[in-house]
């Protein structure tokens, strides 16, 4: 939110901008470079090991499509999180409104067996963002009245929607077999791949189209991102979203309901989480089963803080987190290197944007007791 | 937004996850195969297996295919791969890649990749899978199920804790002729685990009143404790938990209210750190011998592809633990009791039942 108020004084500008991309690419660096002393010092090759993790998530196009296919929940997740971010919330239980999204998405798409896709597709989306939202409009409504921390609440309904989900699938909308599952989602409800909308002939002619597992989730997950930098630029909606949690009490001042501010703000983050669990359930598996996301609500908390809450940025920050978690498979078989290692190097990444933003929170604070000034 | 508190939060997560994942690499390092030694240029099987997201180091069935394998690269001179699983997602590309580099048979471990398997067998017509606790509607040709009658096994732990709740050989044993059962999830697969216990204390015991309960899920180690309270607060002394991880937590629950525990899937004796004076014994299941059995079948060329095979006490498919610190305290007539059950069972004289 700095690049925009910048944006007045020219000279500015270009600071900002190459501070804000920089430091989450040197962070990346970095987290590559101590990742490979940690691989070095294990005995492991690291330049094989990140030669093999390229191949398996940008060296062919199915493995591209393998990386859109685990970036797509954490680009929707990571969405949902920057919003709420922006507006000073820390949506933690993103997760269980990612989980209820997903039940919404998976028991609405059993009931409506035998109806169109355009029908069946749109309606599954709206339900699971509807689901989301109200998973997290309880928490949002205890933050605006009584100011319970969003932190407890939120993270508390994932344990809730956990196990409503668990129980769910062992109970009521179990699949007659033997594993806790729901049965398979018809077709008309499942977000077909990118590959099976070209003909055999044009994916001959043009092999680069073989994506492989990805599937159309990933137009819904940039169609939200573009539509929510848009929100947030343009509307009524992000500038209080963003006023309020630059600063409540000038808000508030300025005629902004912070309360009500507040509500929309986790609603939407909700939305967004319920979004990426139904992409998931529609998209991968088909179906619901109680361990169908793993923490993409959790990584998607990484994904916002590496984007520096930038909804477009958003969009790289989750591709390189789903480039790790698709290389990791290439990496372990090529270079027999362990796939705890590649969690390393998440965890450094998240580390360092971390600790820049300690950087220049002290700088900030030096910076204060100079000039008066405010971003 | 850049407010300290997200900053401070976020550092103490970043911190959180270095600390978790650190030592979990460490102790991963020493335990991955140096590397594949036996380069002979003829056609050498290459066996594989994808974990599930418990990866290695589980202490249960991952590491036990993983020792299965490893008995295979030795004793058969197969080549062998692992490739762990973090997220559901990797079921599919892990599979996916390993069949394409040529490997077969691919062991899959858990029932979660049923589905990928029977979808991969359809994509790699001539590569072999193994499912291990996998069942199929209809087993496709180059896959074979690998399942276990877990009920028999634990009939035995049954029948070892319907003698020894009676019993006085531990301070730690009551007189209230009650007993405890923790599962995982309540679904088909642990309910055999259940009915197997239980069928074997009565068998025993026929007044023992067993208590189960369930935690739904593998995981929540903290649910697994406060499981073992409660039956522990209810008389129960000995408690057998068929739940993963959660287990782990029912553990520390008897160590700190005093009751006995029955481990399960490997000996947990030897996995559960300071358990001794708690771990009556532990019901195994045989992992490593199921996948072991199914690699020297493809070396021989005997793969039973389309078939669900069943591993059971006759075949050494299950089976019971050491008693280790018990074996001294542990009365003659509760070992009697136990190879009087297997014998029975193999020979086929009691059939377990499967259901509670």
């Amino acid at each position: 939110m700095n690049t925009s108020k910048a944006k007045s004084s020219e000279g500015l500008d270009w600071i900002a901008i190459t501070q804000k991309i920089g430091t989450p690419v040197a962070s990346v660096i970095l987290a590559i470079l101590i990742g490979s002393f940690i691989m070095w010092v294990s005995g492991y090759n690291p330049v094989a090991a990140f030669s093999a993790l390229y191949q398996g998530s940008f060296g062919s196009p199915k493995a591209f499509g393998d990386t859109l296919l685990r970036s797509t929940p954490l680009i929707l997740a990571g969405l949902g999180l920057a919003y709420g971010f922006k507006a000073n919330l820390f949506n933690i239980g993103a997760e269980g409104q990612l989980f209820m999204g997903g039940l919404a998405a998976a028991a609405l798409g059993l009931a409506l067996a035998g109806q169109p896709w355009y029908l069946a597709i749109p309606l599954l989306l709206i339900a699971a963002m509807l689901a989301g939202a109200a998973w997290a409009f309880i928490p949002a409504i205890l933050k605006a009245r009584i100011g319970a921390h969003e932190v407890i609440t939120t993270m508390m309904f994932t344990y809730i929607a956990r196990y409503v989900v668990s129980w769910l699938v062992v109970g009521p909308l179990k699949d007659p077999g033997q594993i806790p599952q729901t049965r398979l989602l018809p077709v008309e409800s499942q977000l077909p791949r990118i590959q099976s909308l070209f003909s055999d002939a044009t994916l001959q002619a043009m092999p680069f189209l073989k994506f492989g597992r990805a599937h159309m989730g990933i137009l819904v997950a940039l169609i939200a991102a573009v539509v929510l930098w848009l929100v947030l630029k343009y509307t009524t909606l992000g500038y209080e979203n963003r006023a309020v949690g630059f600063n409540p009490f000038a808000a508030e001042t300025g005629g902004i309901s912070v309360q009500w501010t507040t509500v929309k703000s986790l609603c939407i983050s909700g939305a967004l989480a319920g979004l990426a669990g139904a992409v998931e359930v529609m998209g991968v598996h088909h179906r619901l089963f109680d361990q169908f996301s793993s923490g993409f609500g959790f990584t998607g908390i990484a994904v916002a803080l590496l984007a520096k809450n930038h909804p477009l940025a958003v969009i790289p920050a989750a591709l390189l987190f789903g480039a790790m978690s698709a290389g990791a498979g290439t990496m372990q078989l090529v270079a027999d290197v362990p796939q705890k290692i590649i969690l390393i190097v998440q965890a450094l990444v998240i580390f360092f944007v971390a600790a820049e933003g300690i950087i220049t929170y002290f700088l900030k604070q030096r910076q204060k007791e100079v000039p008066s000034h405010v971003g | 937004m850049d407010s300290k508190r997200i900053k401070i939060i976020s550092v103490v997560l970043a911190l959180m996850l270095l600390v978790a994942f650190v030592p979990g690499c460490a102790a991963k390092t020493d335990e991955t195969p140096a590397d594949s030694g036996t380069e002979t240029p003829e056609v050498t099987i290459k066996a594989a297996m994808v974990t599930d997201v418990g990866g290695l180091g589980d202490k249960s069935f991952n590491d036990g295919a993983y020792s299965g394998l490893q008995r295979a690269e030795s004793e058969l001179g197969v080549e062998i791969k692992v490739l762990e699983s973090k997220e559901i997602t990797d079921y599919e590309s892990n599979i996916d890649q390993l069949a394409n580099a040529g490997y077969s048979p691919i062991f899959a471990v858990g029932f979660l990749m049923t589905d990928t398997v029977a979808k991969m067998a359809v994509d790699f017509p001539d590569t072999q899978f193994g499912g291990v606790d996998e069942w199929f509607e209809t087993v496709p040709a180059n896959v074979v199920g690998l399942n276990f009658k877990e009920e028999e096994g634990s009939y035995l732990a049954g029948v070892v804790a319907g003698l020894a709740t009676k019993d006085s050989f531990d301070s730690k044993l009551n007189k209230d002729n009650v007993i405890g059962f923790v599962g995982g999830m309540d679904i088909p697969l642990i309910q055999k685990f259940e009915a197997g216990f239980i069928a074997g204390a009565k068998s025993v015991n026929p007044d023992v009143k067993v208590i189960s309960l369930y935690a739904g899920n593998f995981t929540d180690q903290a649910k697994g404790k406060e499981l073992g309270y409660s039956l522990i607060e209810q008389k129960a002394d000995v408690i057998y938990a068929a739940a993963g991880q959660v287990g782990l937590g029912t553990v520390e629950a008897c160590k700190d209210k005093g009751a006995l525990f029955i481990g399960v899937d490997v000996d947990q004796y030897e996995t559960v750190a300071n358990s001794g004076d708690v771990m009556l014994t532990s019901m195994i299941k045989r992992v490593d011998n199921a996948v072991f059995e199914t690699i020297k079948a493809v070396v021989d060329g005997t793969f039973p592809g389309g078939t669900i095979q069943v591993f059971g006490l006759a075949e050494e498919g299950v089976g019971l633990a050491p008693f280790h610190d018990f074996e001294t305290k542990i009365p003659q007539a509760i070992k009697d009791a136990v190879e009087k059950a297997r014998t029975d069972i193999t020979a086929g004289t009691i059939t377990v039942p499967t259901a509670p």
